[in-house]
């Protein structure tokens, strides 16, 4: 148990740092001694949580009635990620991304719910957070959000 | 009302094929057709008044007491509830959810509980396990055509894709598994194909232009997001085979929303499923006034329904989504002039 929070703490440290990254590139360069390669592991290594969380999306072993994620949410669709964390009526409280992913694994899907830290469930919130790069951040906007355009394959660098 | 039995309407669609099948022996291609109808200038002939049902989009799972099939059996007792009962119904697509025939039977078994005649065309969730063949057995011809007090109607099989399948050794089960993805990677683009635009030419060549035309397909003869195959790569093909006319009601599934387009001739609805309601995609929409606010993920009716679709003498629609809660905005609460 302990090993995995570790392993989970290093993943969303690195989703974080790479997320911070991302943006920052395009303004500066690394600052030494972080060369681009190892800027280029860390988005490959988000890139690998993210193709992670594209196909638990997409399963429907999370659930138990057929179901997946994407059968609602295409491309993350409508996972309004750029809302999070506001009151969500059906969680009767101010809840995160990750509170309502396992809502919908619960009760839409009725499954058996994510451990909230488990690398699980960071790449899916990976998954929905890239599909919503650029979206800007709107706590509890009420609106839905499309997923980022996207004209063909994944709808990221994948492999 | 004009009442006619399941036998009369499923004669005449069968009488149309075998008209249509003879007639196509001697059929130019539907390249060679294009271009010749021209814009209609008359009016419309006058029909006599009728209301039609449409349902779509169930998405049955091969599991016991699923909640998909609850809000199919509650779609189909609203249509029956219907007054004055509509003529027939129309069905356009994925009645099953991985084109197992357990699925197919299973609708079937419900679609029958309608108390008017049903005509069905396959999505792509009926279809990739097996080709369409457990469908074609339950139901019939992908495509058809038949007429209704003086209403041409056309169905389609809008979702053939070009094999992906054999060069990479995929297992039926594989296939459909990838063609169950909304924004499946390497699926490609959804059409009627060649063989069906070569039929509709023939199928429509001696209907007059003043004939009102209502044509179904589960994906839009419009692109609205290719990337959902929001799509149907062959509907410009098909709009102008049918540009002669002076109107055409296309309706169509797969989207599961309240949308609604206009080109040309053609005027688009979209339907809302029977199963989960889908976001609109990031793109802009031509009528945004015509849409479905969202839905309560707490609730699994939101957003969800059938539809009826009553036309008058001068095949005015009114087209009337039946969502089963209150998600449509006051200006089509009572329906939208078509």
């Amino acid at each position: 148990m302990r090993k995995v929070r570790k392993t989970s703490f290093t993943a969303v440290a690195s989703v974080i740092v790479v997320s911070g990254a991302l943006i920052i590139t395009s303004m500066a360069q690394a600052k030494p001694p972080r060369s681009e390669t190892q800027v280029a592991q860390e988005r490959a290594a988000l890139m690998t949580a993210v193709a992670k969380g594209d196909d638990l999306w997409h399963s429907a072993k999370l659930g138990n009635n057929g179901l997946a994620c994407a059968n609602c949410h295409p491309d993350g669709s409508a996972s309004n990620v750029h809302t999070w964390p506001k009151f969500q009526t059906n969680l009767g409280k101010v809840g995160t991304l990750r509170e309502m992913i396992n809502w919908c694994i619960a009760v839409p899907m009725q499954g058996r719910i994510l451990e909230s830290d488990s690398e699980e469930m960071i790449a899916m919130e990976a998954y929905a957070t890239f599909t919503h790069r650029g979206v800007a951040i709107a706590p509890a906007k009420d609106e839905q959000h499309g997923a980022v355009p996207v004209k063909s394959g994944p709808g990221y660098p994948r492999h | 009302m004009n009442k006619i039995s399941r036998r009369q309407f499923l004669g005449m669609t069968t009488k149309a094929g075998a008209a249509t099948m003879f007639a196509g022996i001697f059929a130019p291609s539907a390249s060679s057709m294009l271009g010749l109808g021209g814009v209609a200038e008359a009016a419309t002939k006058k029909i006599k008044p009728f209301t039609f049902a449409v349902l779509t989009d169930a998405h049955l799972y091969d599991i016991a007491d699923h909640k998909f099939d609850h809000i199919l059996e509650k779609a189909v007792a609203d249509v029956n509830s219907i007054k004055p009962r509509p003529d027939f119904v129309l069905y356009a697509g994925d009645l099953g959810q991985s084109g197992k025939k357990a699925e197919l039977v299973k609708g079937k078994k419900i679609l029958d509980k309608l108390k008017m005649p049903y005509k069905i065309i396959p999505g792509e969730h009926d279809y990739y396990l097996d080709m369409g063949k457990a469908w074609r057995k339950l139901f019939g011809d992908e495509h058809w055509s038949f007429n209704h007090n003086g209403v041409h109607f056309i169905g389609m099989n809008s979702i053939l894709v070009p094999d992906f399948w054999t060069l990479k050794k995929l297992t039926p089960k594989e296939r459909m598994h990838m063609m169950e993805e909304l924004e499946c990677h390497n699926c490609g683009a959804w059409g009627v194909g060649e063989k069906q635009l070569n039929w509709l030419a023939r199928d429509v060549r001696r209907v007059s232009p003043d004939t009102p035309v209502v044509i179904m397909t589960h994906s839009p003869l419009w692109d609205y997001y290719p990337r959902w195959n929001f799509q149907t790569y062959d509907a410009p093909e098909i709009r102008e085979i049918l540009r002669k006319f002076d109107k055409v009601i296309s309706i169509h599934g797969h989207v599961h929303q309240v949308v609604y387009n206009e080109i040309d001739n053609m005027r688009s609805c979209g339907l809302l499923s029977t199963s989960w309601p889908w976001p609109y995609p990031p793109v802009e929409l031509e009528y945004p006034h015509i849409i479905q606010r969202r839905a309560d993920p707490g609730d699994f009716e939101d957003g969800l329904g059938g539809h009826d679709i009553a036309l008058n003498a001068d095949f005015d629609a009114i087209v009337h989504w039946r969502e089963f809660s209150d998600l449509l905005p006051d200006n089509i609460k009572k329906g939208l002039k078509v």
